[in-house]
């Protein structure tokens, strides 16, 4: 009898707390900062500015906001790892009070050609909906890294000279 | 002519114009070369890549320094006594401050032909990716301190040792551990004792910095522990080879 009385208390219990762990109500967005290349390459610096905001009315408590890359080129499709594109990958905030916003600014350096699509998402201590704003997309545009035509030069010249030189030197005894 | 500077022409000129000095040049450019084509020879190529090329090379370039120095400098003091060379040196009026002075200038010349065939492989492959003044930089700065303690190790090694086999088997004892950061993978370098390592380590830190620079394209200035940590390498070993040489006996 106890334990038929004490299960619906629980599961009460349990809807009161999920209804105060999504009280939070997040949203986010992203743009492309202007002045950004129209055109980027490889070694280009690439701006976006996000905001997220507090749509609901109570503060939000340990906010999470990070953002996420993905090549999409077909055949190419995999999430890219952000630790040579980007020194700042997330940010944090211990309260976000309601109808405040947190701006942010990312920088992505363009590793490697291809096309992509970076997303920010927040989250916050007490869970809820994960808030995932528009996604923006760019295409990185080729850049020779390396030259056959400086390469071959330095790599076939300097053996042959000193090879040269030490046949020139074991002739001269 | 100063003695200093007519030990360390003679010395330069044995390692420069030599057929044993010549292979090892050709060695290093051999080595240098085969990574140059190797990069040369994949189409995707991501600015990384080629920044990890470029450090391979400066790492390369660095760790050959390092055993040249370090074999020369035995064989200098070890080897010449062995061949009785080292004693008519002895009883001139040099002093053995100028004798040393002369035998590190000498290294220091080799590696200054060295670091300049590596400056050439370094243009090839890093002018068109990112980083090439800050690599060029690196090397010199932080490279060449621990390039010329190894010699000087090498030097003291010579004067305190029997004979020079013993000399060079304690200096590439001693080398392959201090190399050992480019055998390692990342997770051991992590670990409590990988980090003490490091932290002492000078050829760590030059590659440490090297990799900062090269890939992570962080300034010269941030690598301040690691200029610090190979200019204590450099001033310790010039203490142990100056104390060394005068102990030695003829």
């Amino acid at each position: 009898m106890a334990t038929k009385l004490a299960m619906p208390l629980l599961a009460a219990a349990f809807a009161v707390m999920a209804a105060a762990a999504s009280a939070g109500e997040l949203s986010v967005d992203l743009r492309a900062a202007p002045g950004n290349p129209a055109r980027p390459q490889m070694g280009d610096r690439l701006s976006f500015r996000s905001v997220l905001r507090n749509e609901g009315p109570a503060p939000v408590n340990g906010v999470m906001v990070w953002i996420s890359l993905i090549r999409i080129d077909p055949g190419n499709e995999q999430p890219v790892d952000l630790e040579d594109w980007s020194g700042q990958k997330a940010l944090t905030a211990d309260i976000l009070p309601a109808g405040a916003t947190i701006e942010a600014a990312w920088s992505l350096r363009l590793i490697q050609a291809g096309a992509y699509r970076l997303m920010v998402a927040a989250e916050s201590r007490d869970g809820g909906r994960t808030a995932s704003g528009p996604a923006a997309e760019f295409t990185v545009g080729e850049k020779p890294v390396v030259q056959a035509q400086r390469v071959l030069p330095v790599a076939l010249g300097f053996p042959l000279v000193i090879a040269t030189v030490m046949l020139w030197r074991w002739r001269r005894g | 002519m100063n003695p200093a500077l007519l030990i360390a022409r003679k010395e330069a000129g044995e390692l420069l114009l030599s057929l044993r000095g010549l292979g090892w040049l050709m060695t290093m450019a051999a080595a240098l070369s085969v990574f140059s084509v190797l990069l040369v020879s994949d189409s995707e190529l991501s600015l990384l890549d080629n920044a990890q090329v470029v450090y391979d090379m400066a790492a390369i370039a660095t760790a050959m320094g390092t055993l040249l120095a370090l074999l020369v400098g035995i064989d200098s003091v070890a080897g010449e006594r062995e061949r009785g060379s080292l004693l008519p040196l002895l009883l001139t009026r040099a002093s053995r401050e100028a004798v040393l002075l002369g035998k590190i200038a000498g290294i220091a010349i080799a590696w200054t032909v060295m670091f300049a065939v590596s400056v050439a492989y370094l243009w090839a492959v890093g002018s068109t990716g990112q980083n090439l003044a800050g690599s060029v930089v690196a090397v010199a700065l932080i490279g060449t301190p621990a390039v010329l303690g190894f010699g000087l190790l090498g030097l003291a090694i010579g004067a305190v040792v029997g004979s020079a086999r013993a000399g060079q088997l304690s200096g590439l004892m001693v080398l392959l551990v201090s190399t050992s950061p480019l055998l390692l993978g990342p997770s051991l370098r992590q670990s409590t004792v990988g980090r003490i390592f490091d932290r002492v380590n000078p050829f760590s830190g030059a590659v440490d910095a090297y990799d900062a620079v090269i890939i992570d394209s962080q300034s010269i200035a941030a690598q301040a522990f690691d200029l610090y940590l190979v200019m204590a390498w450099l001033g310790l070993t010039m203490i142990a080879a100056v104390v060394a040489f005068r102990r030695m006996s003829r």
